[in-house]
């Protein structure tokens, strides 16, 4: 029991310690140009049970209406280490708008705008991916691409599969206390 | 061993989401819904069957209303126009639930062609049966069928919807003078990011 504690209370610690980067406040470290590879690597590293990855851009209407659905479920799940990371695919020119609209929704961490070549981007990223957005991934702790949203998303749809990786790796890591049971719905 | 097989399970459900729609249309395969009748932007029915060209026939989802489809359609309308002169039945079908997307309405179409100059159709897909049964995702995208009216080429316009200026792979242009030249087509599938269809859900 002592050691389920113990797990229970490392994993929060975690969880709750913000890497430094989360707290943007320049523009040069809020909308970060980057390659398919790099934002590839950031999410691998990311120390999170959970990466949410997301392909958006300002002019399309299914993007912008998913993502108060998005930002919700990462408010929610946050601290049980679901980290959340956007992907602009506006046009060159148009980065202005895209970092208004990512403060306007509250987004207190680092983006990133897309480079390079559409073809490159999309098979990088993911070989059966279209190129049609909005596009989410959900990566587990271990940097395994386990689930694709294609097309606008209810927060319920998220939170189904957020719960269900973050439950597998309770279970995985001994820690067998329901999410219920922590006081979460 | 256990843990992989969840992984592997989950992960072929998830995946699974994004044909949600279908299964797209693979190279080498006859259009399907070829008889289905859409309506033209000229108050005229027409079919896939109907436009086919002696060369091959070019079938392109596009929209009013999507960006990427806004940059590319001055180029839809140039390449669609010069290739029905050289043999190649050309339509542009508008795949999005007008209900969902005022921008496509039928009124806004038929000034969109005509701005453009279109000369091939552009018709209405209404219920997305058409987008459906092509897999097809987003807009723009091109599916081309060669002679035999078998899918020859699938994807983007070419590597540039900002630029047309700064283009360095023209894919379709490139596919289009492959047929024409009864040459092999050397990149017969491509990607651009575009615009998710927005399907008539009620259908």
């Amino acid at each position: 029991m002592k050691r389920h504690i113990f797990v229970f209370v490392a994993l929060l610690f975690i969880s709750c310690d913000a890497p430094k980067t989360d707290r943007a406040s320049n523009t040069d470290e809020y909308l970060i140009p980057a390659t398919a590879e790099e934002i590839l690597k950031n999410v691998k590293n990311a120390d999170a049970r959970v990466v949410l990855v997301n392909v958006w851009a300002t002019w399309c209407q299914p993007c912008v209406e998913e993502f108060p659905d998005l930002m919700a479920v990462y408010q929610q799940y946050k601290e049980q280490g679901v980290k959340l990371v956007f992907i602009s695919a506006d046009f060159e020119g148009q980065a202005d708008g895209a970092i208004a609209f990512l403060k306007a929704q509250g987004v207190d961490f680092p983006s990133y705008l897309k480079l390079r070549s559409d073809r490159a981007f999309i098979n990088t990223l993911d070989p059966n991916w279209s190129g049609a957005i909005p596009a989410t991934w959900l990566y587990d702790s271990e940097g395994n691409k386990r689930y694709f949203w294609l097309g606008k998303t209810s927060h319920e749809q998220f939170e189904k599969q957020i719960r269900d990786v973050l439950m597998e790796g309770d279970q995985q890591s001994g820690l067998h206390t329901p999410l219920k049971a922590r006081g979460e719905t | 061993m256990r843990k992989l097989l969840a992984i592997a399970l989950v992960a072929a459900m998830g995946f699974n989401a994004e044909a949600g729609k279908s299964e797209t249309l693979a190279l080498g395969a006859e259009a399907p819904a070829a008889d289905l009748e859409m309506k033209g932007t000229d108050g005229k029915m027409y079919t896939l069957v109907s436009v086919q060209g002696e060369k091959g026939t070019l079938v392109i989802f596009s929209c009013n209303s999507c960006p990427w489809a806004v940059k590319w359609e001055s180029r839809v309308a140039s390449i669609g126009n010069a290739y029905r002169d050289r043999g190649f039945g050309v339509i542009v079908i508008n795949p999005n639930d007008p209900a969902r997307v005022a921008e496509d309405s039928f009124d806004e179409m038929v000034t969109r062609a005509k701005t453009l100059s279109y000369g091939f159709p552009y018709v209405v897909d209404p219920e997305s049966q058409v987008a459906r049964a092509f897999g097809a995702s987003r807009t723009p995208e091109i599916f081309l069928f060669n002679d035999k009216g078998k899918l020859a080429y699938h994807g983007a316009i070419d590597d540039n919807a900002s630029d047309a200026n700064a283009v360095e792979a023209a894919y379709l242009k490139d596919a289009l003078d492959a047929l024409l030249a009864g040459e092999e087509i050397s990149v017969s599938e491509t990607k651009a990011l575009g615009c998710s269809i927005k399907f008539n859900e009620d259908s």
